[in-house]
């Protein structure tokens, strides 16, 4: 069987970190958000929480930035694939998505590109809500260490980064549903970024039909196993 | 236990600071004592503004009246409201509202984050890293609650020589601040006001201001933040969010749990796509 390269060492590499990071964020944040949480673990282990989040939070936003640093050509690719004017097949994707969603993929959905366009608005909101969540972060830390920070806008950065801890973790929970292939139509897919990076032919062609018939074409990320 | 306050009569009022020195002592706050310690502040309010360490701060504003410059006190501390922002805000449960309506901070949860400062309207919690750690804790006046739960009087409260200062039902506190400010209007006192009767939900603490509000530094009608009142509601719905999500992601899944597909295949040369059987 035919084998596309998908996802790099360095994509995957990232994706890790990244995992790990929003992983811890999600559980030490979840410890400050709901009380009862705080009150049976204790203090000692609410000031623990607090460390790591703020050590994974250097993470989650050092991260992605030193990846554009050392591997602009991927950044350029994400940004390729990220900004793109949709065509038909992408509106009658993302039109079709939910029934398919919701009725057992039993609608027949159009070709895709290498990013789905439901792919690419997920991640939007990702992104959107990652760097609000980043932004407002920052503003609490240096509040919270001392630096003269209006207590209004520290609110309303408390606000956001709320805000975005929730919609973010909705998206997560997406996320992982799809990307991890939980949904029976999309399982094999957590090997593209916890596995090897490679998607077989079929699933290749099934979920992003225009780019896998690019890849089989030119061959130079095809292997057979 | 029946809803408690704190009346505070500043037409009563002599600023003598005892209720100052009661507080610092009952509660084992430090303060400067040498006069290297302490920064002039070429005003009898010392300090100038509430700090961790001083939860009852008596404050003079001088104002210029016809009989010429005057001074109005005011008793500065928590003022113990039913909607306690600082309560709102809390991520961990640390602040709440006793029976008696007191609105006190458990340093054995509190973890320092501040956001209690940051959201109180009246700006009473302050924090400080506690020597020998990296953390910091909120503080704030907690109506001497040790005392109160012993039927005893907040340690301010005993201190005051002019009975400017007391404390007993919240109801019976309200009636005598009423009948107080009736009186000062009759003995020329037009702007008298009582403030904290319905203030933020109702404080705890009963003000008879007989100049007036803003001539004491007290703030009209007071509001929780805005923002506040978001933080408290973004935990039920974030829990309806998730129900939501959860739920219909478990739809999905078992609408899709039976899903097969056969193999898909292409032939580059002919650009032939090919599916196989489903099996």
């Amino acid at each position: 069987m035919r084998y596309i390269q998908r996802q790099s060492a360095f994509a995957r590499g990232l994706h890790w970190i990244h995992t790990i990071a929003c992983m811890s964020l999600f559980v030490t944040g979840l410890m400050l958000f709901i009380p009862a949480v705080a009150s049976a673990v204790g203090l000692g282990a609410m000031q623990g929480a607090r460390t790591v989040h703020r050590v994974m939070a250097v993470i989650f936003i050092a991260a992605p930035l030193l990846a554009v640093v050392v591997n602009p050509k991927g950044f350029k690719h994400f940004l390729k694939n990220m900004f793109y004017k949709w065509d038909a097949g992408d509106k009658e994707f993302m039109a079709k998505f939910f029934p398919y969603l919701f009725t057992g993929a039993k609608q027949h959905m159009p070709e895709q590109k290498e990013l789905k366009s439901g792919q690419a608005l997920s991640d939007w909101m990702l992104f959107a809500f990652a760097i609000a969540i980043s932004i407002s972060g920052v503003f609490l830390w240096l509040s919270a260490s001392g630096v003269a920070i209006n207590g209004t806008l520290t609110l309303w950065m408390l606000v956001a980064h709320d805000v975005a801890f929730v919609l973010l973790g909705l998206m997560m929970f997406v996320h992982i549903y799809l990307g991890a292939g939980v949904f029976q139509p999309y399982r094999g897919s957590v090997r593209l970024m916890f596995g090897d990076g490679k998607v077989s032919e079929s699933d290749a062609l099934y979920h992003w039909g225009t780019w896998a018939k690019e890849e089989l074409a030119k061959g130079d990320k095809v292997s057979v196993e | 236990m029946a809803e408690t306050a704190i009346l505070y009569d500043a037409s009563k009022c002599t600023a003598c600071k005892g209720c100052q020195i009661a507080c610092k002592q009952w509660n084992q706050l430090p303060a400067p004592l040498t006069a290297e310690e302490y920064e002039f502040t070429k005003s009898y309010q010392g300090p100038l503004d509430l700090d961790p360490d001083t939860w009852l701060l008596m404050t003079f504003s001088e104002v210029s009246m016809d009989i010429g410059v005057e001074w109005n006190f005011m008793r500065h501390a928590c003022f113990h409201c039913t909607d306690a922002a600082c309560e709102m805000a809390c991520p961990v449960g640390a602040i709440s509202h006793k029976d008696n309506g007191a609105v006190v901070i458990d340093q054995d949860k509190c973890i320092g984050c501040q956001y209690c400062v940051n959201n109180c309207p009246f700006s009473i919690p302050r924090a400080k890293v506690i020597g020998g750690t990296d953390y910091a804790k909120s503080f704030k006046c907690w109506q001497c609650f040790d005392r109160t739960s012993a039927d005893k009087d907040p340690a301010c409260v005993t201190a005051c020589p002019t009975d400017a200062l007391e404390y007993g039902d919240r109801a019976e506190m309200v009636a005598k601040a009423k009948a107080r400010v009736d009186t000062l209007k009759e003995q020329g006192f037009d702007k008298a006001e009582i403030y904290g009767e319905n203030e933020v939900g109702g404080m705890h603490t009963i003000i008879v201001a007989h100049r007036g509000l803003e001539a004491h530094g007290l703030i009209r009608d007071p509001k929780v933040p805005v923002a506040t009142s978001l933080l408290d509601l973004a935990k039920p719905l974030s829990a309806v969010g998730v129900g939501v999500v959860v739920g219909a992601l478990g739809f999905s899944f078992a609408m899709g749990s039976k899903y097969k597909r056969g193999e898909h295949s292409y032939d580059e040369k002919t650009d032939t796509w090919t599916i196989g059987e489903v099996e």
